[in-house]
Order: structure tokens, then C-alpha cells, then sequence
């Protein structure tokens, strides 16, 4: 649910676009539009998590603004031996992650070109992230960021997906979690444990560039309790 | 307490049973007979409002104290029960207060199932439940306890609930109690009153307006599930919760038990528990037992589960597991 980066991006773009008034109408043109997630139309591969369906939900007043619904086909259970529960199909409500986008246009500085990593400007718009994950690949933008258009996630497969649909990249790795995630066990439910399943997909509550949980201080301990044989 | 059961479930033509209620009845009677006559001394005096509110607690103090329990009331003596209170909670504390007696749902069976792999100690559930099931400030109530242990082993004798330093501490993890709403309850027999019992849907309650404080429940209980009221719980006005429920979190009184109920508020209605909703790492999932395509049951078949204390055959709705 962190977004480090969000105001320093939002203030360099404010910067950029004040500076360059005249070429807006260019830029507005030049602005890759968003294709659709494919997912729906591609050949599923057994064990695959996949979007069958997307509509729009009305009644969830979660936290997020514009919530979508889709459909999660957990791992079938013909290629696997750890399931009990045959094909179980949840159908499975996410945030919309998509829109906040619109807050701070990646296409403002990259306008569909491949990221140059030497720029400068890349130092400044994205000094709060450190370049941790994934470590076995290096951790380079283009791990996960597809190179052409940057508000889209790049599959191993080759196929993009929006940034709402995250769990379908870090499913490439972490496969474990994501059967978790799509059964239950893992990830965590809003609304109620009836009705519609509302879920936080991966990157609400783990920051991609920053995995790793902090330490904090915890809510107060309670205060008549004292652990056996220790009389303070 | 079978005896007790057995006059609850006939109260027709148990004639033990009768004179109880008629010698309740009477007793009813009279107070309602002085209630009239205050009422009618009132009526041509003039007193101030702070006087007649006085009166009308009392009054509905002594129609408390007579009440019915819980369980044999019918409709309407449960609407004027919840009415009563309402009006109670007003007049004592100043709350406006909404009291619900919703009753279990059909084929539903409540489970909890708590990963201990991903429970980090933060004690944000401790904070939720209080505040959501309006437990004593002034005692620091808690329905939930984390204990702290070293990686490797459960042991519960050398587990510290009072950890105060950044979690989560290296080598160690966290594990959280609160009550386990067993199958099997052993709190539940004990009761000399029948107080408490087990719902439908497999939360044990108390109607605290029936529970004499005797607490031996608190002493059956395996898990140390069940708090005693030693004074009047307080809580700040404005951090009462007013969504309440007669068999949950509504104000309690000095001298009774009382224990988590999987807020019974919240649950009965399609909602999760506050602890599972305020949990920040997903380690708390809850949901009927009953729908095998619900992620309760999932984490039961697929995950290494253990539950505490299972050699006692109190069969916890509970279940422990790990990643």
C-alpha cells in the first residue's frame, strides 16, 4: 500500500509539463494509449492464474477508487497432486491500480521510448527506489517494467499486463504464494467473509522495489500480565 | 445444567418450571405496581426532568433485574428487553446505542485459522478488539493475547505476551490466542445458571444479565478465553461502538464474565471479525466451515494445521498453521 515514489514523481512531472507548455497538444498525441489487458484471449496453460472476466463493480465502497472484478482460476487440479478441492473458482474483486496512473503520467518522460538508464532524470524522478528486487536477475526496470510503455507490466511469456493485474507477474516467481494468494490462505480479504471475495492484490500491502518488512513498534502491550516466573 | 436445559426446552407444561415464572410474574407485578404509583405521584408534582429520568432508571433497573432468560424470551419480550437497554445505555452513560438480536444463520459454522508465519506482532488486532467490542479501559481488558516465542518450538510456559520492543524480533514468532469457540466447550456445563451456552452457528455466548459471576467458567476454561468484570467496564463516550448485539458487545456489568464472540455483531451480519479486518498481514483467515469452497476450509486441506491443547478433545474451532 506504500507508493514512495509518488510525490517526488508527481512534483518533477509538474515541472516538466510547466516547463514544456507549448509541446502539451504533441505530447497528448503522442501518448501511447493503454491497450487492454489480453489475458482473457490467450490460451491457458494448465496451472496458469488467469483473468477470464472483468466488469465493473458497483457496491464495493473499499478503500480504492475504482474496484474491478476477475476471475481467478486457482492451479488445475489434474497437473497437481497438492489439491483437494478440484477446479475452485472464486470470483475474486481487486483494486483498480490503473487510474492512479493518471495522477503521474509515466508517458510524461518516457513518451514510448526505451528507459535509458544513464539519464540523469532517472536519478531524480525515482530516487526512492533502490534497485533490491529481485536481486537474482539484477534488479533492472526492465525485469518487470516493459521497456516500450512502462505503464505496463512485461510478462515472461511476452504478453503485458496493466498494473492492476500485478499478481500475474509476481506469480512467475513467486508460484507458491500466488496458489496461496487465489485459495485464501495468503493475502488479505476486505468486506466480509461472505458474498463477493474482495482480496488486496500483491502490490497493495508488498512494495515491489522493496520487499523486505520493517520493524516497527507494536500496539501497547497489556498491562496486568507478566510471563510466568519473571515478577517485575 | 441438563436439568436446567430440559425445563428451557419444555416450559410448557414443566410444572417446576411454572412456579418459577409465576413467582417471576409476581414479583413483576408488584414493581410494576409501585412503577404506576411513582408514576402517578410524578404526574401531579412538579418535578424537574433530571428527577423523573432518575424514576424512570429505576424503574427500568428493577425491570432488569426480573428479566427473562435470553433464551425463553419470545418476540416481543426480546424487542422490549432491547428496548430497555437501549434506553438504559442512555440514560446511564448517555448512548445512543443500537442493540441486535440476530440469530445465527442457517448452515453456517464458524472456523478461524490463524498462519503463524505471517503474524509479524504488531498487535494491531488487540487494538481493533477493543475498541470494537467496548472492553474495559479502566482494566485494560483483552480478549487477545500474542505471545512471543523463539523459532523452532511451540511453548506456550516460556512465551512472553508482554514483548515492548520493534517486531518482528529476529528468530522469533508470534502466536495469538483469544477464545477458540470449541466444539466442545468445557465453560459451557460448568455454568450453575446456564448463562452460557453454544449458538448454532458455534459461538458461545453469555447473557450477562443472567451470569451471577461465579466464574466457573474462567476456571474450565483450557485457554484462559474468559475475562470477569472486578468493576463497571469504562469506556469513553466517544469510543463506544453503538453497533451492538445483546449476546456480544454490549455494555457489561461489574460482576460478570465475558469473552470474544467472533463479534457475533459483525459476523452474523456477512462481515469478518475486527481482528481479521484490522490484521495488516493477512494472517487471520475466518469463514464457514460449512462451504467447502470457502478459504477456511482450503487452508484446512491444504496446510499444515494444529490446534492447542487437542488432547483435551475440546475440538477449538481453531486451528494454527505455517506457510
Amino acid at each position: 500500500m506504500r507508493r514512495p515514489a509518488v510525490s517526488t514523481v508527481f512534483c518533477i512531472t509538474a515541472l516538466i509539463l510547466a516547463g514544456c507548455q507549448r509541446n502539451d497538444s504533441a505530447r497528448a498525441e503522442s501518448r501511447p494509449v493503454l491497450p487492454q489487458d489480453t489475458a482473457g484471449k490467450s490460451k491457458l496453460e494448465p496451472g496458469a492464474l488467469a483473468t477470464v472476466a472483468t466488469a465493473p463493480v458497483t457496491e464495493w465502497k473499499g478503500p480504492g477508487k475504482k474496484p474491478f472484478e476477475v476471475t481467478v482460476r486457482t492451479v488445475d487440479p489434474v497437473s497437481s497432486t497438492s489439491r483437494k478441492f478440484g477446479s475452485v473458482t472464486l470470483r475474486t474483486s481487486l483494486r483498480a491500480r490503473t487510474p492512479d496512473i493518471a495522477q503521474y503520467p509515466c508517458t510524461s518522460c518516457h513518451l514510448g521510448r526505451a528507459i535509458v538508464m544513464a539519464d540523469e532524470r532517472v536519478k531524480d524522478a525515482h530516487q526512492n527506489i533502490k534497485p533490491l528486487h529481485p536481486k537474482q536477475t539484477g534488479a533492472a526496470c526492465s525485469t518487470c517494467h516493459a521497456s516500450d510503455n512502462v505503464e505496463l507490466l512485461a510478462l515472461k511469456s511476452g504478453e503485458r499486463a496493466t498494473l492492476d493485474h500485478t499478481y500475474r507477474l509476481c506469480a512467475q516467481c513467486h508460484f507458491s504464494q500466488a496458489e496461496d494468494w487465489a485459495s485464501g490462505a495468503h493475502g488479505k480479504r476486505l468486506d466480509g467473509w461472505q458474498g463477493r471475495r474482495v482480496v488486496l492484490g500483491c502490490a497493495e500491502c508488498h512494495d515491489p522495489h522493496k520487499p523486505a518488512i520493517e520493524q516497527r513498534i507494536p500496539f501497547r502491550a497489556p498491562l496486568l500480565e507478566r510471563p510466568r516466573g519473571q515478577d517485575k | 445444567m441438563s436439568d436446567f436445559n430440559d425445563d428451557m426446552n419444555d416450559s410448557d407444561d414443566g410444572t417446576m418450571l411454572q412456579k418459577r415464572v409465576d413467582r417471576r410474574r409476581a414479583l413483576g407485578i408488584l414493581l410494576g405496581g409501585m412503577a404506576a404509583g411513582t408514576q402517578a405521584v410524578s404526574a401531579c408534582s412538579p418535578l424537574s426532568a433530571a428527577t423523573d429520568e432518575k424514576r424512570e432508571l429505576k424503574h427500568l433497573e428493577w425491570q432488569e433485574f426480573i428479566q427473562k432468560h435470553y433464551r425463553r424470551m419470545n418476540e416481543s419480550e426480546r424487542a422490549e428487553t432491547i428496548a430497555r437497554l437501549e434506553r438504559l445505555a442512555k440514560l446511564r452513560h448517555g448512548e445512543d446505542v443500537t442493540i441486535a438480536t440476530t440469530d445465527a444463520q442457517p448452515g453456517v459454522v464458524f472456523g478461524y485459522a490463524f498462519n503463524i508465519s505471517k503474524c509479524k506482532g504488531y498487535r494491531s488486532c488487540v487494538e481493533a478488539c477493543i475498541n470494537e467490542n467496548n472492553l474495559d479501559r479502566n482494566a485494560d481488558t483483552q480478549y487477545i493475547r500474542i505471545f512471543e516465542m523463539p523459532d523452532g518450538v511451540v511453548d506456550l510456559d516460556h512465551a512472553d505476551p508482554t514483548y515492548d520492543h520493534e517486531v518482528p524480533a529476529a528468530g522469533h514468532f508470534y502466536l495469538g490466542t483469544q477464545c477458540f469457540q470449541c466444539a466442545n466447550p468445557p465453560c459451557v456445563p460448568v455454568c450453575p445458571v446456564g448463562a452460557t451456552w453454544q449458538e448454532p452457528d458455534g459461538i458461545v455466548v453469555i447473557d450477562y444479565n443472567w451470569c451471577v459471576g461465579c466464574r466457573m467458567c474462567m476456571s474450565a476454561c483450557p485457554y484462559w478465553a474468559r475475562r470477569f468484570n472486578w468493576s463497571a467496564p469504562e469506556v469513553p463516550l466517544e469510543q463506544v461502538n453503538t453497533n451492538q448485539h445483546y449476546l456480544g458487545n454490549r455494555a457489561r456489568k461489574k460482576g460478570v464474565v465475558e469473552k470474544c464472540t467472533f463479534c457475533i455483531h459483525r459476523t452474523r451480519a456477512g462481515r469478518l471479525p475486527a481482528c481479521a479486518e484490522a490484521c495488516p498481514t493477512g494472517a487471520r483467515v475466518f469463514g464457514n466451515l460449512l462451504d467447502p469452497d470457502s478459504e477456511i476450509r482450503w487452508v484446512l486441506a491444504n496446510k499444515k494445521i494444529f490446534r492447542l491443547k487437542e488432547d483435551l478433545g475440546t475440538e477449538p474451532r481453531f486451528w494454527y498453521f505455517s506457510d
